[in-house]
C-alpha cells in the first residue's frame, strides 16, 4: 500500500530508522488527512478492521445500541486480565482454597481491589449480555442475513453463565459450597442425561476436592478459551453482515462493504 | 474579528501541543500507577513457605551423642553430654542438604565438608553450617526456632 502524500525529506539517518520501524508495524503514515488514508489506516489494524471502513450514518447514534456489546466485550477483558492476576495466588485445593481467598482480601496489597472487580465484572457482565440481546432482538437484528450471528450470540450467552457458574465455585466458602451442591443437583433432574452430568460436572457423588479443580480449569482454561473463540467469530460476522442492522436490510438483501 | 495582541509575544507552545502533552502526562502518570499497583500486588505478602518454628519431640527420646537428621525440616537435632542443640543441614554453598558423617557433615552436591559442630573443613562452603536456637515448649517438647541463629556450641541443657 502506497501513502497518497509523501512528506519532502529533511530528516536524519536516525529519523528515518524509526519512521521506518514505525512503518513496519502500522504500515500507513501518521494520522490520516483524507478518507483514502483513513481507509488504509483501518484496513492495516488489527484492533480498528473490526469497524467496517464505512458505517451507515445511523449506526453512529449511541442509543441505537447504547455500546452494550462493546461494554460487554471491555468487561471480558477486565476480567480476563483480573482473573490472571488473581491466579497468581488461588490455589484450587480443598485445604487451601478459602484461605487463599481470605489472604487475597485482607494481606495481599490491592487483592481485594483485583477480587471485587472480578466479582462485579462478572455479575455486570452478565448482565450487559442479556441487555445487548434484549437491544439486538428489539432492533430486529436477529433477523437475516444476521440469524447466525444470533446463534454465536445465544452459545456467546451461555458460555458466559458457564462462566459466572465455574467461577462460584471457587472461593470455596459455604455460599460457594452450596450453591454447586444445588445448581448440580437441578442439572441432575434432566432426564436420562441429568444424573451422568451431574457426576461428569462433580467428578464424584459430591462436591468436593474433584468438583473444585473441574470447576477451576473450566473457569480459567476451556470456558474462556472457547468465548474467545466465538467472540472472534462474533466480530467477523458483523462487518461480514453489513454491520450493524438498518431499515434498509428490508429492502436490499444484496449487503454491500 | 478581535485584533491580534501586537506587544505580548505569541506564546510559545499553541493550545493543541499544550492539551496533547497534558493528555500524555496523565497517559503515562496513570501507566506508572498502574505498574507499581501491579507490583505491589506481585510483591510477596503471605509466606506459605514450611513453618519456621518447630517441635521436635520431647528431650528423653535422645541419647547422648545422636544427631537425628530431619530432612523434611532441614535441621540435624544433636544431643551431646553439655545439652541439645539444632544445626541446619542446608549446605551454605549453593543449598543442597547435607548427611551426617562420622566426625561432621557433608555436601553431596559438590563435596563440602564440615566438622561436628558445622565448621567448614572442606569443599567450596563459604562459611559454616547455623546454629538455630532450641527451647523447651510449654508441653515439655523440644522446640527449633529457625529464625534466631546462636553461635556454635551453644547447647541447651535440659
Amino acid at each position: 500500500m502506497q501513502a497518497p502524500t509523501p512528506t519532502p525529506d529533511k530528516r536524519t539517518a536516525v529519523g528515518m530508522f524509526f519512521e521506518s520501524v514505525y512503518r513496519s508495524i502500522f504500515r500507513y503514515g501518521r494520522l490520516p488527512r483524507d478518507g483514502e488514508g483513513a481507509s488504509y489506516a483501518v484496513f492495516n489494524s488489527l484492533f480498528l478492521h473490526i469497524h467496517p471502513v464505512k458505517v451507515a450514518k445511523h449506526s453512529l447514534r449511541f442509543t441505537y445500541t447504547f455500546g452494550l456489546g462493546v461494554i460487554a466485550t471491555c468487561l471480558f477483558v477486565f476480567l480476563t486480565f483480573t482473573g490472571v492476576w488473581l491466579m497468581f495466588y488461588y490455589f484450587p485445593s480443598a485445604t487451601e482454597a478459602y484461605g487463599r481467598m481470605l489472604d487475597l482480601r485482607s494481606a495481599v496489597d490491592f487483592g481485594f481491589v483485583l477480587r471485587n472487580v472480578h466479582k462485579w465484572a462478572a455479575e455486570a457482565m452478565v448482565f450487559f449480555v442479556v441487555l445487548h440481546m434484549a437491544r439486538v432482538f428489539f432492533t430486529g437484528a436477529y433477523k437475516p442475513p444476521r440469524e447466525f450471528n444470533w446463534i454465536i450470540g445465544i452459545i456467546l450467552l451461555l458460555l458466559t453463565l458457564g462462566l459466572s457458574f465455574t467461577g462460584y465455585l471457587l472461593p470455596w466458602d459455604q455460599l460457594a459450597f452450596w450453591a454447586i451442591t444445588v445448581g448440580t443437583s437441578i442439572a441432575g433432574y434432566a432426564p436420562v442425561v441429568g444424573e451422568p452430568l451431574r457426576r461428569f460436572l462433580l467428578g464424584s457423588d459430591s462436591v468436593g476436592q474433584e468438583a473444585l479443580i473441574r470447576f477451576y480449569v473450566l473457569h480459567v482454561v476451556i470456558l474462556p478459551g472457547l468465548l474467545s473463540i466465538f467472540l472472534a467469530v462474533h466480530f467477523w460476522r458483523i462487518r461480514k453482515d453489513g454491520g450493524l442492522s438498518h431499515p434498509a436490510d428490508n429492502d436490499t438483501p444484496a449487503i454491500k462493504e | 474579528m478581535k485584533k491580534k495582541p501586537t506587544r505580548m509575544q505569541q506564546p510559545e507552545i499553541d493550545r493543541r501541543t499544550f492539551l496533547s502533552t497534558l493528555g500524555w502526562l496523565g497517559v503515562g502518570l496513570s501507566g506508572a500507577v498502574g505498574v507499581l499497583g501491579n507490583l505491589m500486588y506481585l510483591k510477596p505478602a503471605v509466606d506459605y513457605g514450611p513453618p519456621t518454628r518447630i517441635r521436635v519431640g520431647r528431650p528423653d527420646e535422645y541419647t547422648v551423642g545422636i544427631k537425628e537428621t530431619r530432612e523434611n525440616e532441614r535441621v540435624v537435632v544433636v544431643r551431646e553430654k553439655e545439652g541439645f542443640a539444632a544445626i541446619s543441614v542446608t549446605c551454605t554453598h549453593l543449598g543442597c542438604t547435607v548427611r551426617a558423617t562420622e566426625g561432621g557433615f557433608e555436601c553431596p552436591c559438590h563435596g563440602s565438608q564440615f566438622d561436628n559442630d558445622g565448621f567448614v573443613t572442606g569443599g567450596p562452603a563459604p562459611s559454616p553450617l547455623a546454629w538455630y536456637q532450641v527451647s523447651i515448649a510449654p508441653n515439655g517438647e523440644l522446640e527449633v526456632d529457625k529464625n534466631v541463629k546462636i553461635p556454635a556450641g551453644t547447647y541447651l541443657r535440659v
